[in-house]
């Protein structure tokens, strides 16, 4: 007969105690504690000047951009993506000059001179999984996530939503697509069929 | 008057026993798994998990990926404490290769694996309570765990898949001001684990739903493999931090809680769930010391060939998630590629063992056993 009271009166005591603190909770409550209305509020982002001792940190996630201009086509992202979502095509072209027609520019931002013409620069946004690995690698610091300490090259955009999956490639190259052709190396005449493989 | 019950012929009130599916898609399987019961009325008298929904090949991906993009992968594991499963896996490459890596290094990734492991336990503590029918607990678990969250991103930038210790040091230093931040969530954060306590933790309503139910003892619990937080909560002081420290985690002053059957058994859901909540106070404990001692100047990577290629060999190293032993077993054949990468999962054998400890318990109390046992799937399937 004790424990039957007992309990029920330890069950008021530790609902009130409970209750008191969502009381307490509920008189401090301020705007935007917890829920935010997400399309006209946003999370405040780690900005630009986050405070790294080092600016070549890469501390972003969001969409991947390419300064397709600095890009040297030297792979390296390529080799480090683990889903190989990125695909580029090079034509090899003579050292370090301008060619108008392509919108090739023969000389980096960092002053290396460009030997190949990239035709095909292509990242799908489905695919990638936002590790940031294609992102150190890079010689010229041309690839990278839009925003946080890339803010002034390009602005955050984390929300990029399409109707259609075919939508979220992004393709970087600047050649014009009756260029392509003339600059693509016509295929290989004779195939080599590997037959044990 | 009336039928005298003990004169009834048993068999013939004992019905056909039923089959119920739970699951896949059950916001109490915590991902998507599917219990086969075998019910008789309201007992549960067999249950068999399936599992295999959320297979992504792990193992076999590895094997086509370099060492370095193995850790993108190890992210989605254990999805909820990516930093311990990142962790585990360096600690593994550095044995295999024989890396020493700075302190400063073993600091930085001992403070945001105990984080980690604390934003995981929130979550552990917060959906428990959602199983059993407690649902502010877990807005609060929430709120807390969103600060953590906040932290990494700020660290990283990503706020669950991090991919922020690498093989040989992690991906950068600590952003300038990282440090106090730590400290002031550090601050806020203790208060919080009492306010946890009195929500949930001493609420006789909860008591009576978790004490004396899924009672693991530890025998059992050690036969079927269970690690961590479950394998102490039946009483067994066994912490790969203390007892096999890796890292620099015996630099650290730490208890090990252990479950004590305060409530009902040694080994019941309360136990399960009270070692997570001790071990919050344990994990604010070892990031101050680590915040206290690391070295504030440094380099956070050892010296590296730019292309990692362990030796011929192979390596087990286990190390302790918020789940339990996770073990990494990687074979080496020279090559810049893994030859075989096996992982050993704590929430498989956690789940395995759930039909030995929730046989003969009511259906509703089989889903607080499995919340008790914290399983993630991620890491189950692989
Ligand atoms: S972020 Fe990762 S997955 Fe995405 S393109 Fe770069 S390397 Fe590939
Ligand atoms: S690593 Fe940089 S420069 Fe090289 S191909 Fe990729 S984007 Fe271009």
């Amino acid at each position: 007969m004790i424990r039957y009271f007992s309990n029920i009166w330890q069950s008021i005591t530790t609902l009130l105690i409970g209750l008191r603190i969502t009381l307490v909770h509920l008189a401090k409550a301020r705007k935007g504690i917890v829920t935010l209305q997400y399309p006209e509020e946003r999370w405040p982002r780690p900005e630009r000047n986050i405070g790294f001792s080092h600016d070549s940190y890469n501390v972003i996630r969001s969409r991947l951009h390419v300064d397709i201009d600095d890009c040297i086509g030297c792979l390296k992202c390529v080799r480090a993506c683990p889903v190989d979502c990125i695909h580029i095509k090079t034509v090899k072209v003579e050292k370090g000059t301008d060619i108008l027609e392509a919108n090739h520019i023969g000389i980096t931002s960092n002053g290396t001179q460009k030997r190949l013409l990239l035709t095909r620069f292509d990242i799908d946004m489905s695919e990638c999984c936002y590790c940031n690995l294609c992102v150190y690698p890079c010689p010229e610091d041309c690839i990278f996530m839009t925003g946080g300490p890339n803010s002034s090259k390009q602005e955050i955009d984390y929300e990029f939503s399409e109707y259609n999956r075919s939508d979220l490639i992004y393709r970087f190259a600047k050649v014009p697509k009756d260029q392509v052709e003339k600059y693509t190396p016509p295929p290989k005449e004779k195939v080599k069929i590997d037959v044990a493989g | 008057m009336g039928i005298e019950t003990s004169t009834l012929d048993r068999s013939a009130i004992h019905g056909e026993e039923m089959v119920l599916n739970i699951g896949p898609q059950h916001p109490s399987t915590h991902g998507v798994l599917r219990l086969q019961v075998l019910t008789d009325g309201e007992i549960v008298t067999k249950i068999t998990p399936y599992i295999g929904y959320l297979h992504r090949c792990f193992e076999k991906h590895c094997e086509n990926v370099t060492y370095e993009q193995v850790i993108p992968y190890t992210d989605r594991c254990d999805y909820v404490a990516s930093m311990n499963n990142n962790f585990g896996y360096a600690v593994a490459m550095e044995e295999l290769m024989g890396i020493e890596v700075p302190e400063k290094v073993h600091h930085i990734r001992v403070i945001v694996a105990e984080l980690n492991r604390i934003a995981s336990h929130h979550l552990a503590i917060g959906t428990f309570g959602l199983d059993v029918g407690a649902f502010t607990p877990f807005l609060y678990c929430f709120r807390d765990r969103e600060r953590i969250l906040d932290l990494f991103e700020l660290l990283c930038g990503a706020r669950l898949l991090y991919n922020y210790i690498w093989v040989g040091g992690v991906s950068h230093d600590f952003p300038i001001g990282f440090v106090e931040k730590v400290y002031e969530f550090l601050d806020y954060f203790e208060p919080k684990i009492q306010e946890y306590n009195d929500l949930l933790t001493f609420n006789k309503i909860f008591i009576e739903r978790t004490a004396d139910v899924g009672v693991l003892p530890a025998d059992v619990a050690i036969s079927y493999g269970v690690s961590g937080p479950n394998l102490r909560g039946s009483g067994v002081k066994w912490d790969l931090r203390k007892n096999e420290p890796y890292s620099i985690y015996n630099k650290f002053e730490f208890d090990i809680p252990i479950g004590t059957g305060a409530m009902g058994t040694v080994g019941d859901c309360w136990d399960r769930y009270y070692v997570r909540i001790r071990e919050l106070e344990e994990s604010v404990k070892i990031t101050r010391q680590a915040l206290d001692q690391m070295p504030r100047e440094g380099d956070v990577h050892a010296a590296l060939p730019k292309k990692i290629r362990p030796p011929k060999g192979h390596v087990y190293s286990r190390t302790e998630t918020p789940r339990g032993d996770l073990g990494f077993y990687i074979i080496s054949d020279g090559k810049p590629k893994p030859f075989r990468l096996k992982l050993r999962s704590p929430a498989f054998t956690a789940l395995s063992c759930i039909d030995e400890i929730a046989r003969g318990w009511m259906i509703a109390d089989v889903i607080a056993i499995l919340g008790s046992l914290d399983i993630v799937l991620g890491e189950i399937d692989r």
